[in-house]
């Protein structure tokens, strides 16, 4: 049964958070992009269909779109895999070196893009070291091996594991770990239990980060560039180069919006699946989860073999790296390491620089800012959508989801057209040529990934709190401070840190909407890294990579270990002190008491 | 009690974008329309011409001058679309930099606005905008296709660029940059398609021409994102390569080649980097002051001197360096319509795009 939209209008707090949000969709999200979607297709006020005949016609383009599609079929099984793998290893089961592992694994939340590629092809590229190796011992190996579909599903599986990491970790660390001892208590085996119940339990975060995944997938640009070879193309760079000429902007636009409906179709399945699959516990305590023995001694050596090999697969292109960015850039090159091609002067060149400070300092105030509106209003808006499903919340979903079906390049070339004159969206304002308009482009691309992982964060949470609260008088802010918020703090923590280390380094929005006086980091890496007599262009990339790396984990720490531990705390009180009703655990997947929304 | 603890990390966070809020530079408020903003203070200039520490050494001379000035730095393709993209609320005043092929964009998008130079006698009105003087001429590069003369034999090397995709035996021997969406790649192609004028051709190309597109990039190797083409050179993976002349010397000394030019029958292309005042800045006295400044025989013969670069201006040139004028002089050049080109290239670049790219 549908809520009716009557419950919607009697909490005043709901009535506010639609006004903001309608408004907010309405002029950053379909304003603009209405704006630039109508300039390109209806050039003249006359519809264009020549970019559909266009892309039919052209044998490349529906290739690459093809491989694109099938990257993200793929990613969305082989992350899943490892995904879930490194996530039971690391909480699950009882491994030694558990958290080794972890920070092992943890080394993609802290680097991604041409780095990673790059890092990659070092190792295992045609001049690699795991090459050279190889063909020492069979010399007839194609030097070229690792390249087209194979190799970037393998770079790109173990690089988009993050979410997982974060997320997955999280909603596992809920599982009420009473249903799990009651199962061993019935005798079921461990895997049968994995199978039959922590699985099942953590299905909404799982689809939540299969979508993100899927879309990785589509929009796979540095890794296919890389190496992919002339085999393995993809349609991002496609996109990219057509987004850039404004006679062929409506080709960019045709090919994002291909890409968008696939994402819709899959996000469009995932919300059924979750909607009919959601079972709620009514278990009333829980325990914390325990790790469990792998009881298999052969299934354990195999577990324990695998989960350090993989840490190995993780943890070497990060120490590359580190180790290159000491490295003079011949040296790296030519891949004939001495102790001499030590040297510091790298970090002489981008740290000498004048000012070198102050790009760091706008792009962290910058991405702070966003990742807080957007995580901080999301948290309202993922709530009210994820309580109230009517046809006004679903389409409120929807529409949010607008940032992901265009590309970062087309969403702020339509933000700086819209908002060149005053506009009574913004109040009479100007935007453009002002510092805020890049902190409305982070804030409107940022808006999907958040809102998809709080509003999984949000299902787990059964309404009888809510309810429980109102009832003991509670008003809805009240409640939402005290009882909701507490329980999808992780999680919002965790998307938090993530959107701010996936904006510190962004170029696509910076480039066109930065202010002259206010240069992001993107722009200064890219300044500093182009340059015809820039040689060492690789090793100043692998010097502020290094640097960011530890900006990144200082906010990992900071916003993630640190909820870890209030987590942690957390389950400790409860153990002593008992139960307070905001502590009651999410839910536990007994399967026996269906939501009582239906 | 426990809420009040609430996420000590975010508090956290909070605070320190604030404190960082509060130490970034006091521009908030002026800063918020500068540019296109008020007639006074800091001179806004778009370029892509900024690498290798050019931005820091114009600032810093303009600065002597009495000039005060604010580099925006970026790509090419990605400058002029966003001041086009800018033109109804301008925030850049002065634009240098982009070649040809970009400023005819800007200049048709009525972006930029015709000024006459102090300087404009001493350059040869031809490089820049002849029919309505909307842009400048201030440097010239070539881009040129280069081998290493310590790994490729005098004999082998072809006597035209175009044997590269029409011998096999130079079949994935070359680099192709496939990045279109870029200056140097987008030039080459029009370079490839000008000689092949064809007014019932597709888009104004004969199928020959198109052959020509579909050959060189058929037999190409695809350039390698973050591996320099002389890296490349180096380690045998290619034989040659395209490359704006003026990259030549510091890959020389670095990698220790000795770079070779192959000749090419109708010239190698050219690019001329041009300057003009945004339309629409509301400091168009001091746009035009920089212009006056910037493109002046003395600031541009200094400049060549630092960056190797090859001005039009006349009496600059006197001061470049020996090495780059004598490579300049022995370059024939390749007559391109620019106009024509800027009217196809978008069509030219989605069409190999779409077709002919690897």
């Amino acid at each position: 049964m549908r809520s009716p939209y009557r419950a919607m209008l009697r909490s005043p707090l709901v009535i506010v958070v639609s006004v903001a949000v309608v408004w907010f969709i309405a002029s950053f999200l379909v304003f603009p992009n209405v704006n630039l979607l109508v300039t390109t297709f209806f050039p003249g006020g006359q519809f264009s269909g020549r970019s559909v005949e266009k892309l039919l016609s052209s044998e490349r383009a529906m290739t690459s779109l093809w491989h694109s599609l099938l990257l993200a079929i793929t990613l969305s099984i082989t992350v899943n895999v490892v995904g879930i793998f490194i996530v039971l290893v690391t909480k699950y089961f009882e491994i030694r070196g558990a958290r080794v592992l972890f920070l092992g694994y943890a080394t993609t939340l802290i680097y991604g893009g041409i780095v990673l590629a790059a890092g990659y092809n070092f190792i295992y590229g045609r001049y690699g070291f795991i090459t050279a190796a190889v063909q020492n011992v069979f010399p007839d190996i194609d030097p070229n091996w690792f390249s087209g579909y194979f190799a970037v599903v393998i770079v790109m599986t173990f690089a988009t594991t993050t979410n997982h990491m974060l997320f997955l970790s999280s909603a596992l660390a809920k599982i009420d770990y009473q249903t799990i001892e009651a199962a061993r208590n019935m005798g079921a085996s461990t895997g049968r239990i994995l199978w039959r119940i922590v699985l099942p339990a953590l299905r909404p975060m799982i689809f939540a980060v299969t979508v993100l995944t899927f879309l990785i997938g589509l929009g796979a640009l540095t890794a296919p560039i890389v190496l992919g070879g002339t085999d393995f193309q993809t349609i991002a760079p496609m996109i990219l180069t057509f987004s850039k000429s404004s006679s062929s902007r409506d080709l960019a636009a045709l090919l994002a919006i291909i890409l968008g409906l696939a994402t819709i179709i899959v996000l469009a399945v995932m919300n059924r699946v979750e909607k009919s699959g959601v079972y709620f516990s009514v278990a009333k305590v829980a325990t914390p989860l325990q790790k469990q023995r792998i009881r298999n001694p052969l299934a354990a050596v195999v577990v324990n073999v695998v989960s350090w090999l993989l840490f190995v697969v993780y943890a070497a292109p990060v120490l590359l790296i580190v180790m290159f960015s000491f490295l003079d850039s011949t040296a790296v090159i030519t891949g004939t390491i001495a102790l001499s091609d030590f040297t510091l002067a790298n970090y002489g060149t981008v740290l000498g620089t004048p000012a070198v400070l102050r790009p760091f300092i706008v792009s962290v105030v910058y991405s702070a800012l966003a990742s807080l509106i957007v995580v901080g209003g999301l948290l309202f808006v993922a709530r009210v959508i994820q309580k109230y499903r009517n046809r006004f919340t679903t389409t409120l979903e929807y529409l949010l989801h607008i940032p992901w079906i265009l590309p970062t390049i087309l969403i702020a070339l339509a933000l700086i057209m819209s908002f060149d004159k005053p506009s009574p969206l913004v109040g009479g304002a100007v935007l453009t040529g002002t510092t805020v308009i890049l902190l409305v482009a982070y804030i409107v691309v940022k808006v999907p990934f958040t809102l998809r992982l709080l509003k999984a964060g949000f299902a787990s949470i059964p309404d009888s709190l809510e309810d429980a609260a109102r009832i003991l008088g509670a008003k809805s802010l009240f409640t939402f401070r005290r009882v909701l918020f507490p329980l999808v703090l992780p999680t919002a923590a965790a998307i938090t840190a993530l959107n701010f280390n996936s904006l510190l380094d962004d170029y696509d929005a910076a480039v066109f909407l930065y202010h002259p006086l206010y240069e992001p980091l993107g722009i200064a890496i890219k300044a500093s890294t182009e340059g015809e007599n820039n040689l060492d262009s690789m090793s100043i990339t692998f010097v502020y990579t290094v640097l960011l790396m530890i900006i990144m984990a200082i906010t990992m720490y900071l916003v993630y270990g640190r909820s870890a531990q209030l987590r942690t705390r957390k389950a400790h009180g409860r153990r002593t002190r008992g139960i307070r009703v905001a502590q009651i655990p999410t839910r536990a997947p007994v399967g026996h008491a269906p939501d009582e929304r239906r | 009690m426990r809420t009040r603890t609430l996420p000590a990390a975010v508090t956290v966070l909070v605070a320190t974008s604030l404190a960082l809020a509060g130490c970034a530079p006091a521009a908030e408020s002026g800063g918020s329309e500068s540019g296109g903003g008020e007639p006074g203070g800091t001179l806004i200039v778009y370029t892509n011409s900024n690498s290798d520490g050019r931005g820091e050494w114009v600032t810093a001379q303009a600065k002597e001058a009495g000039i005060d000035i604010e580099i925006v730095g970026l790509g090419g393709a990605d400058l002029a679309n966003r001041i086009v993209a800018e033109k109804n609320n301008p925030v850049g005043d002065v634009v240098f930099g982009l070649n040809n092929m970009f400023f005819e964009t800007l200049k048709s998008e009525e972006a930029i606005t015709a000024y006459e130079p102090a300087w404009a006698g001493e350059v040869d009105e031809a490089a820049g905008d002849p029919d309505d003087g909307v842009y400048w001429p201030l440097v010239e590069q070539a881009i040129v296709t280069v081998y290493d003369t310590n790994t490729v034999d005098a004999a082998d090397v072809p006597d035209s660029v175009a044997d590269l995709w029409n011998e096999d035996k130079y079949k994935g021997r070359y680099e192709v940059n496939t990045v279109l969406g870029q200056a140097t790649p987008q030039l080459i192609l029009a370079g490839l398609l000008s000689d092949y004028e064809d007014e019932d051709g597709d888009l104004g190309i004969s199928d020959k021409g198109w052959n020509q597109v579909k050959g060189y990039f058929q037999n190409g190797s695809p350039a390698v994102e973050g591996t320099d083409l002389y890296a490349r050179l180096s380690r045998g993976d290619v034989d040659y390569g395209a490359i704006p002349s003026s990259g030549i010397a510091s890959r020389d000394a670095e990698y220790g080649t000795v770079t070779g030019v192959v000749g090419a029958d109708d010239g190698v292309p050219y690019v001329t980097e041009q300057i003009s005042v945004i339309t629409g800045t509301k400091k168009e006295t001091a746009a035009q002051e920089f212009i006056d400044w910037f493109g002046s025989s003395e600031v541009q013969g200094e400049f060549a001197q630092e960056f190797s670069s090859y001005p039009v201006n006349t009496v600059a040139r006197e001061q470049a360096l020996p090495a780059v004028v004598e490579l300049m002089e022995s370059l024939p050049k390749q007559e391109l319509d620019f106009a024509l080109i800027r009217e196809n290239i978008s069509g030219w670049v989605e069409k190999t795009e779409l077709e002919y790219l690897p």
